[in-house]
């Protein structure tokens, strides 16, 4: 019987708590269904009175803070990153797990390095000024190209980690018939790499989606090509927040469906991927 | 594939190297973009941060000069407000992690004890925080702790506070937001971390304990506490590393409201030296020497904190 009593008590607790954990996202989609005037005066009550879409016929139709143009530029550059993401830590987790070559040992050794070797931020400028020689520094193009030079250095890990439990045998009858190292890469396998590039596809849609700085700065000379995020934070900076939080919380809604869907449908893969890097880290 | 050239030696003999040859160039040509990647936008950056350390320079040719350590100099002797952000960022990771890092292992335990399936739907509603991001924590963290926002309203109907409180115009008022946000986003991951490091605990010791009458407060201090500590020790570091980096959440959150004082060192580096962020024209040779100094003192920070808990690591 208290070990009853106690099994509820610890479920209601835990009930409590998803309340507060979802609380911000349920306010801010609440929010984004009232008017100004009502998310002023009428903090405390939650849930609109008359619910109105009027905020998301505006931010989508209006002239100053207009999100369709974001949301399609927000996309297009995350559908590019994962699939940038996908493929090169395939490539570098395939080569540091099977191939063999010299300075293996290094060059794998250097790029773990890199995730402690950083100078912050400063370093954007050289960065640009490499990229202005091919007249990439202010557009979310250029952003995307230099992805494509990244190294992805944890899912390289998780990447090889996975193909190191994959059977050698596969090569090996893969190369007997006559497929070349790279051939087995993509024929034999990257099928069998699905589940971990599932994961690394979604921690990459949510970073790529969701990055505020780096879009920010490639984008700085060039308002048409800001990504939702940017374009957010602009009008959030301008001074205007207080008469428009409505619309401020009508894009922020805009801006958070996406990432908490792909959550909410994969957040097995996501919550997975983190345990393991804890375990092996 | 080791076994694979064996095979082909002792049948082919002479033809093993053009293989071997031939598989070393497909590395080197599936790894061409990382590696070049790697020398134009990661060691050229680097190197450049450090030449261009020992200058004067504002994108200017005609005002770039040669000024020894000049920078350096000033970092430590004039700039105070560098020094400040360093103090906010020991102040927020005092704030924070204090709960932040126990809560999660509180709850990591709790979640334990659960049923499998709703242990699951519990962890993952707890990590979904993590999956928004810092911009738009900021905008609603600064929409509900607004001077007319959801907060005050709470408190005052909880009769905690009697007029409305304008959080964003003291420095206290926040730091406490931002340490609210920051808790909110960051405590499912250390949950699934713990969790992680709580299956790896041995059940039958938890048997042992309970048979010689321990009860769950005497379990938690006596058994789990010690025998995760190698894993709160790294999950402590990668918090504290995550406080001193992350400075686009302080920017994108109070923008150093009020007054520059809740800007961390991170946050301080985007704001005084990025073009779009920073204010008239930056002296972008300064603002490497500070970076420079900055990632020196993250490292020092980072030994000085594997020094001094080395203790935990023995503890069990």
């Amino acid at each position: 019987m208290k070990q009853h009593i106690k099994k509820i008590m610890l479920y209601i607790f835990l009930i409590c708590l998803t309340v507060i954990m979802v609380f911000p996202l349920i306010y801010c989609l609440a929010a984004s269904l009232k008017t100004n005037m009502e998310i002023l005066a009428m903090p405390e009550r939650v849930f609109p009175k008359n619910p109105t879409f009027d905020n998301y016929v505006e931010i989508m139709g209006s002239g100053s803070f207009n999100v369709g143009p974001m949301a399609f530029n927000s996309l297009w550059y995350s559908a590019s990153s994962v699939f940038i993401t996908l493929f090169l830590s395939m490539i570098c987790g395939y080569v540091f797990a099977r191939g063999e070559f010299p300075g293996k040992k290094i060059i794998f050794a250097i790029f773990s390095a890199l995730m402690f070797i950083s100078l912050g931020s400063i370093t954007i400028y050289p960065v640009f000024d490499i990229l202005s020689i091919l007249h990439l520094n202010d557009s979310l193009f250029g952003l995307v190209v230099m992805q494509c030079f990244g190294i992805p250095v944890v899912n390289m890990y998780l990447v090889k980690g996975f193909i190191e439990g994959l059977p050698r045998e596969i090569d090996e009858a893969a190369s007997i018939d006559g497929c070349s190292f790279t051939g087995t890469l993509f024929r034999i396998i990257a099928p069998m790499l699905k589940p971990i590039l599932i994961t690394i596809g979604m921690l990459a849609f949510n970073g790529s989606w969701n990055s505020y700085l780096m879009p920010a700065l490639f984008t700085m000379t060039r308002p048409d090509q800001q990504t939702l995020i940017v374009g957010i934070m602009e009008f959030k900076n301008k001074g205007e927040a207080a008469t428009a939080w409505n619309l401020i919380l009508a894009a922020t809604a805009t801006a958070l469906i996406p990432v908490v869907a792909v959550y909410t449908i994969g957040n097995k893969y996501i919550t997975e991927a983190f345990i393991a890097g804890a375990v092996k880290g | 594939m080791k076994g694979l050239f064996l095979r082909k030696t002792t049948l082919q003999g002479h033809k093993t190297m053009p293989l071997k040859r031939s598989v070393s160039i497909q590395c080197y040509l599936l790894l061409a973009l990382p590696l070049i990647g790697f020398f134009v936008f990661t060691i050229y950056p680097i190197i450049w941060a450090f030449l261009k350390a020992f200058f004067y320079y504002d994108k200017n040719p005609f005002n770039t000069r040669f000024v020894g350590i000049e920078n350096f100099i000033n970092v430590f002797t004039k700039d105070k407000s560098y020094w400040a952000s360093w103090l906010t960022t020991f102040k927020i990771m005092f704030m924070k992690l204090p709960f932040e890092i126990p809560m999660a292992l509180v709850f990591a335990v709790m979640l334990k004890n659960v049923s499998k399936k709703s242990g699951q739907f519990f962890r993952a509603v707890f990590t979904m925080p993590n999956v928004v991001s810092t911009a738009i924590i900021g905008v609603i963290f600064t929409n509900m702790f607004d001077y007319f926002g959801f907060i005050n309203e709470l408190l005052i109907n909880l009769g905690i506070l009697k007029e409305p409180f304008n959080w964003f115009g003291s420095t206290i008022g926040s730091l406490i937001a931002l340490c609210a946000g920051s808790l909110w986003s960051c405590i499912g991951v250390n949950i699934l971390y713990f969790t992680a490091a709580l299956t790896n605990v041995p059940e039958d010791v938890y048997e042992a304990a309970e048979i010689d009458g321990a009860n769950t407060f005497v379990k938690f201090f006596k058994i789990t506490i010690p025998m995760i500590a190698p894993v709160f020790r790294t999950i402590l570091l990668l918090a504290i590393n995550g406080t001193i980096q992350g400075g686009e959440y302080i920017i994108a959150f109070t923008n150093g409201a009020p007054g520059g004082s809740t800007l961390t060192v991170g946050a301080y580096m985007i704001k005084a030296f990025l073009p779009g962020f920073a204010t008239g024209v930056p002296n972008v040779g300064y603002g490497c020497a500070a970076a420079i100094i900055t990632s020196i003192l993250a490292t020092m920070v980072a030994l000085i904190y594997q020094r001094v808990s080395i203790k935990m690591k023995e503890v069990y």
